[in-house]
C-alpha cells in the first residue's frame, strides 16, 4: 500500500474505534448499521468489481442470513454456530444458483438473482409457520461471548467493527493470494487467462459463492442489530442498495465498499430534508457517475492523485494501487 | 374444460403483453447491445402519462396517442442520447448498471411524483363477457389478443417488407458491413430505440386496465420481458414472441391450479429451467466460443 | 517418435464459407513446425480449433495421443499445450512479475492449496529465472502494460513459458515488432527451443523469421494445405510462390 493509504487506512480505524464515545445511541445504530452493511458490500464487490459479474441478489441473502441467525438463536442455537450457519448456507445457495447461469454469456447471472430475490421474498412473506410471514420475527437478542453481554449499543457496535475488521482481513488474505491474482486477470484480460489454465468460469463461480456467504455473515449481524425482522426489508429495494453501494464507493477496490455503505447509511441522514427522495438522487447520482466516473468514487480519487502526480510516474499506474502490494 | 378455455385465452392475452415487452427488449440487445433492465419501469410509465394528461383535461382517446408521443420522446429519445451512448464506450456493464439505476430513479419518480396508490385506468372496450364454446371469455382479453396481434403484425411487416426494416435488420446482424452499405447505422438504431418506445407505450396501455398503474408494476412485468427473451433464445425476436406467449400461458394456468401465493415465482422456475436444459432458448444457436 | 499434435481432416464453417477444409497434419517430439499462408488461409482459425476458442464442424485433435477436440482453453492448458497472441497478449495493470506468476500458477498444487499457500505459489525463484532468460529484468516491477510493443511480445512468449508447456503454438509472434527485437526473440525461442527440447508450432507472415526458426513448414492456402517440407524446399516450390502471387 502506498503511504497515503496507510494515512488514509489507520486515521480511518482510530475513527472508528473512538466515535461511539461522541455519538448518540442513534448514532452508534448508524455506525452499526455501517459495518454490518459494508461486510455485504465487499461481498458483493467480489462478485461485481472483482468478477465482473451483476448480482441482484445480495439483499436476499443478508435475508436469508438474517432469518437463520433469528430462527436458530430463538431455538436455543449458540450464536456462533448460528453464524456460521448463515455464512455456509448462503455460500451453497449462491454456488447452486451461480453454477448453472454462468455457464453461459450474456449476463444470464443478473437476470437469475432478479428472479431469486423475487422468490426468497415470497417465500419468506409465504411461509408463516417458518418466518411469521408479514409479522415477521420479533425480539431478536444480541449475542453474549465469555460472559460479556453486547445488548448495549456500544459493544455490539464493537462487536461488529470486530467481525468487519475480522471478514475484510481474510478477505485482503485472499486478494493478496494466488485467487486474488487469478481474479485480476479474469478482469483484465479472460481470454489470456483461459488460455494460461486459468479456469474463469471457475473462478467466477467462487466469486459469487463467497460474495453471498460474506451476504449472509452479514445479515447474521443484521438481524441482532434490528432486532426485528420482516421480509420487506430483504426485496429488491435492498440489493439495489448494496449494488449502488459498491458502485458508488468504486467497484474493484479494496475500500470502495467502505466508502459505498458510508455514504448509503449517511444519504437518508443528509437528506432528511427532502425526506423520500433521497432514492431517487441515489440513482441519479449513480447514472451521472456511470457516466463519467465509472470507477467510484475510490476511482475519483485516483484519478486526481494521477494528475497531481503525472510528473513523477512514466507508467500508467495501477488500478488497484489502495488495495495492496 | 370451460374454465381452461377461459385460463388459455386470459393467457394468450397476458402472454401477447409479455411478448410485446420481450420484444422491444430482444431489438434493444440485438442492434446495439443495450440490456434494458428498466424495460419492466418502461412499461409502468406510459400508463402515468395517459393519466396525468387526463388529469388535464384530456379525453382517453386524446390522452392515449399523447402518451405515446411523450413516451417516444423520454423513453426513446431521451433514453437513447442521454443514457445510453455516453455509456456505449465503457461496455455493457456499465450500461447494465446504469439501467439499473434508471429503473430504480423510475420507480421512485412515479411513486413521489405521481402516487403511490394504485390508480384505475380506463379500458379499451367495455369489459363484457361473451360465450364461445360454452366458455365465458372476456371482450378485454380478446381485444388485448387483437390489438397486440395487429402489433406485432406490423412489426413483421415493418421489419422484413420494407426497406427500412431490412436496413435495421443489416444494421442489427453486421453494424460494420451496413456501414459499408451506406446504411445510416445511427439512425437505425435510434429507429430501434423509438420502436420499443411505442411497443411498451401500448403494452403499457393493455395492461393497465388489468392490473392498475402502480409504480411497482415494473417489476414483474420486467422480469417477465428478461425470462421471455431467455426462453425465446435472447437474440430472436420471434423466440420473444414465444417466449412472451408461453410464460403468460403457463402464468396463469399455474395461478388457477396451483397456489397464488407463488406465482411470482413461476418466471424464476423457468428461468432455472432453461438455462440448465436448454440455455440457448427456443431458436437461439449454440453459443461458439470467443475467439 | 511420438506425435504430440495429431491433427485429423479439420473442418470449421462458418455459415456457408469452409475456412479450414479437411486439414491434416502431425507435429513430432522437439519439432519447430512452420504454418504459413497468404492471408485469409485459414492459418488463425485452424488455431483456435485446435486451441478449443472455437469448436471444429468436423474432424479431430488430440494431443499426446489424447482427444482434445472442442475441450476447453484452461483445461487443454493443464494438459502441457500453450500459446501465445496476436494481440491481447498480457496483464496491463499487473506488473511483470505477477504476470508470470499468473501464467504458471494454476500449474502449482490445488485450488484450496493456493488459496493458503504463500502470495506467489512458490513460483518466486522459476519467474526470476524466466525473467532473466527474457532480459526483462530492469522491468520486473513494472505494469506491464507500460512495457513497449517488443517487450510484450517477449513477456508473452515467457507466460506460454512458464508452466513449462510440451506444445507451444505461437500466433504471429514477429507481427509489429522491430527488426532489432525480432532477432532477439527469435533468438530467445531457439535458446528455449534447445534447452527444453520443447515442440513449436509458428503461425507466421514473416518469411525470414520462418526460415531461420522452423524445422519443417506447412503451407495452407484457402483452408487447405497445399505443400509440406523443409523451409528451403518450400521457398522454391511453385504451387506455393503461386498461392502468393495469385493473392
Amino acid at each position: 500500500m502506498t503511504r497515503f493509504g496507510i494515512l488514509a487506512t489507520t486515521a480511518a480505524a482510530i475513527i472508528a474505534v473512538v466515535l461511539p464515545f461522541f455519538l448518540k445511541p442513534f448514532g452508534i445504530y448508524l455506525i452499526s448499521m455501517w459495518a454490518v452493511l459494508t461486510i455485504a458490500a465487499i461481498g458483493l464487490n467480489l462478485t461485481l468489481g472483482y468478477a465482473g459479474q451483476v448480482s441482484m441478489a445480495q439483499g436476499a441473502f443478508v435475508g436469508i442470513g438474517a432469518y437463520t441467525v433469528a430462527l436458530l438463536t430463538q431455538a436455543g442455537c449458540p450464536f456462533a454456530l448460528a453464524f456460521a450457519a448463515a455464512g455456509v448456507l448462503c455460500f451453497a445457495i449462491g454456488w447452486m444458483l451461480g453454477y448453472p447461469a454462468l455457464r453461459v454469456a450474456h449476463h444470464y447471472l443478473a437476470f437469475v438473482t432478479l428472479a431469486f430475490t423475487t422468490l426468497v421474498f415470497l417465500v419468506l412473506r409465504n411461509e408463516e409457520w417458518l418466518t411469521g410471514g408479514t409479522y415477521g420475527i420479533n425480539g431478536i437478542l444480541r449475542p453474549a461471548f465469555f460472559g460479556l453481554s453486547t445488548a448495549k449499543p456500544q459493544p455490539f457496535y464493537y462487536f461488529c467493527l470486530g467481525t468487519l475488521a475480522v471478514l475484510a482481513l481474510a478477505t485482503w488474505w485472499m486478494l493478496r493470494s494466488p485467487w486474488g491474482r487469478a481474479f485480476k486477470g479474469l478482469r483484465e484480460n479472460p481470454i489470456r487467462a483461459q488460455s494460461l489454465g486459468i479456469d474463469t468460469r471457475r473462478y467466477t463461480l467462487m466469486a459469487f459463492a463467497i460474495g453471498a456467504g460474506l451476504g449472509g455473515l452479514s445479515g447474521a449481524l443484521y438481524a441482532p442489530l434490528v432486532q426485528f425482522i420482516e421480509p420487506g426489508s430483504f426485496a429488491l429495494g435492498l440489493s439495489f442498495n448494496l449494488l449502488l453501494m459498491v458502485i458508488v464507493g468504486g467497484s474493484g477496490y479494496f475500500f470502495g465498499p467502505f466508502v459505498g455503505a458510508l455514504v448509503a447509511v449517511l444519504l437518508p441522514e443528509w437528506m432528511r430534508i427532502a425526506e423520500g427522495y433521497y432514492l431517487i438522487v441515489y440513482a441519479v447520482a449513480v447514472m451521472v457517475m456511470m457516466a463519467f466516473c465509472p470507477s467510484g468514487i475510490l476511482g475519483l480519487v485516483e484519478r486526481i492523485r494521477n494528475a497531481a502526480s503525472r510528473s513523477d510516474r512514466a507508467a500508467p499506474a495501477l488500478r488497484a494501487e489502495g488495495a495492496g502490494p | 374444460m370451460a374454465s381452461l378455455i377461459q385460463l388459455l385465452v386470459s393467457g394468450l392475452a397476458t402472454g401477447a403483453i409479455y411478448a410485446l415487452i420481450a420484444v422491444g427488449f430482444t431489438l434493444l440487445w440485438q442492434t446495439s447491445q443495450t440490456i434494458n433492465f428498466a424495460q419492466g419501469e418502461f412499461v409502468m410509465l406510459p400508463a402515468f402519462f395517459i393519466l396525468a394528461a387526463m388529469n388535464w383535461g384530456a379525453p382517453f382517446w386524446l390522452a392515449a396517442p399523447i402518451g405515446v408521443a411523450v413516451s417516444i420522446l423520454v423513453l426513446g429519445v431521451l433514453f437513447k442520447l442521454v443514457i445510453v451512448d455516453p455509456m456505449l464506450k465503457y461496455g455493457v456493464l456499465p450500461l447494465v448498471i446504469s439501467t439499473i439505476a434508471l429503473s430504480l430513479f423510475l420507480k421512485e419518480s412515479a411513486k413521489d411524483f405521481y402516487s403511490s396508490q394504485a390508480q384505475p385506468f380506463p379500458a379499451l372496450v367495455p369489459a363484457t363477457d361473451i360465450h364461445v364454446f360454452g366458455a365465458v371469455v372476456s371482450t378485454q382479453s380478446l381485444a388485448v389478443l387483437m390489438v397486440a396481434i395487429v402489433t406485432v403484425g406490423a412489426l413483421h411487416l415493418l421489419l422484413n417488407k420494407t426497406r427500412l426494416g431490412r436496413s435495421m435488420q443489416a444494421t442489427a446482424q453486421n453494424p460494420v458491413l451496413a456501414r459499408i452499405l451506406g446504411i445510416p447505422v445511427e439512425r437505425m438504431v435510434l429507429y430501434t430505440f423509438l420502436i420499443n418506445a411505442v411497443l411498451v407505450a401500448i403494452a403499457s396501455i393493455l395492461v393497465s386496465p388489468i392490473y392498475l398503474a402502480k409504480f411497482s408494476n415494473g417489476e414483474t412485468l420486467g422480469l417477465a420481458a428478461f425470462t421471455a427473451a431467455i426462453i425465446g433464445g435472447f437474440n430472436q425476436v420471434r423466440g420473444a414472441i414465444a417466449g412472451g406467449v408461453i410464460l403468460g400461458v403457463l402464468d396463469n394456468l399455474s395461478a388457477a391450479y396451483l397456489s397464488s401465493q407463488y406465482r411470482g415465482a413461476i418466471p424464476l422456475i423457468i428461468l432455472i429451467a432453461v438455462i440448465l436444459w436448454r440455455p440457448q432458448g427456443l431458436f437461439g444457436r449454440v453459443e461458439e466460443r470467443t475467439v | 517418435m511420438s506425435a504430440v499434435l495429431e491433427v485429423s481432416h479439420l473442418r470449421k464453417s462458418f455459415g456457408g464459407i469452409t475456412a479450414v477444409d479437411d486439414v491434416s497434419f502431425e507435429v513430432r517430439d522437439g519439432e519447430i513446425l512452420g504454418i504459413i499462408g497468404p492471408n485469409s488461409s485459414g492459418k488463425s482459425t485452424l488455431f483456435n480449433c485446435v486451441l478449443g476458442q472455437l469448436r471444429p464442424s468436423g474432424g479431430e485433435v488430440r494431443v499426446g495421443g489424447r482427444t482434445t477436440t472442442g475441450m476447453r482453453p484452461c483445461d487443454l492448458n493443464r494438459l502441457g499445450v500453450s500459446r501465445t497472441f496476436q494481440l491481447l497478449q498480457v496483464f496491463p495493470q499487473l506488473s511483470v512479475r505477477d504476470n508470470l506468476i499468473l501464467a504458471g500458477q494454476e500449474h502449482q498444487g490445488s485450488m484450496v492449496a493456493r488459496l493458503i499457500g504463500r502470495a506467489d505459489a512458490g513460483l518466486g525463484e522459476a519467474v526470476d529465472r524466466m525473467i532473466a532468460f527474457f532480459n526483462l529484468a530492469h522491468l520486473a516491477a513494472e505494469p506491464a502494460g507500460a512495457l513497449s510493443y517488443g517487450q510484450q511480445k517477449l513477456l508473452d512468449a515467457a507466460m506460454a513459458f512458464m508452466a513449462g508447456p510440451r506444445l507451444v503454438l505461437l500466433d504471429e509472434p514477429a507481427g509489429g515488432v522491430n527488426l532489432t527485437m525480432l532477432s532477439q526473440l527469435r533468438e530467445r525461442l531457439a535458446a528455449y527451443h534447445a534447452e527444453r527440447n520443447a515442440t513449436f508450432v509458428v503461425i507466421e507472415h514473416q518469411m525470414e523469421f520462418v526460415m531461420a526458426l522452423c524445422t519443417r513448414v506447412l503451407v495452407l492456402a484457402e483452408g487447405r494445405i497445399i505443400a509440406e517440407g523443409a523451409p528451403h524446399e518450400i521457398r522454391r516450390n511453385p504451387v506455393v510462390i503461386d498461392a502468393y502471387l495469385g493473392h
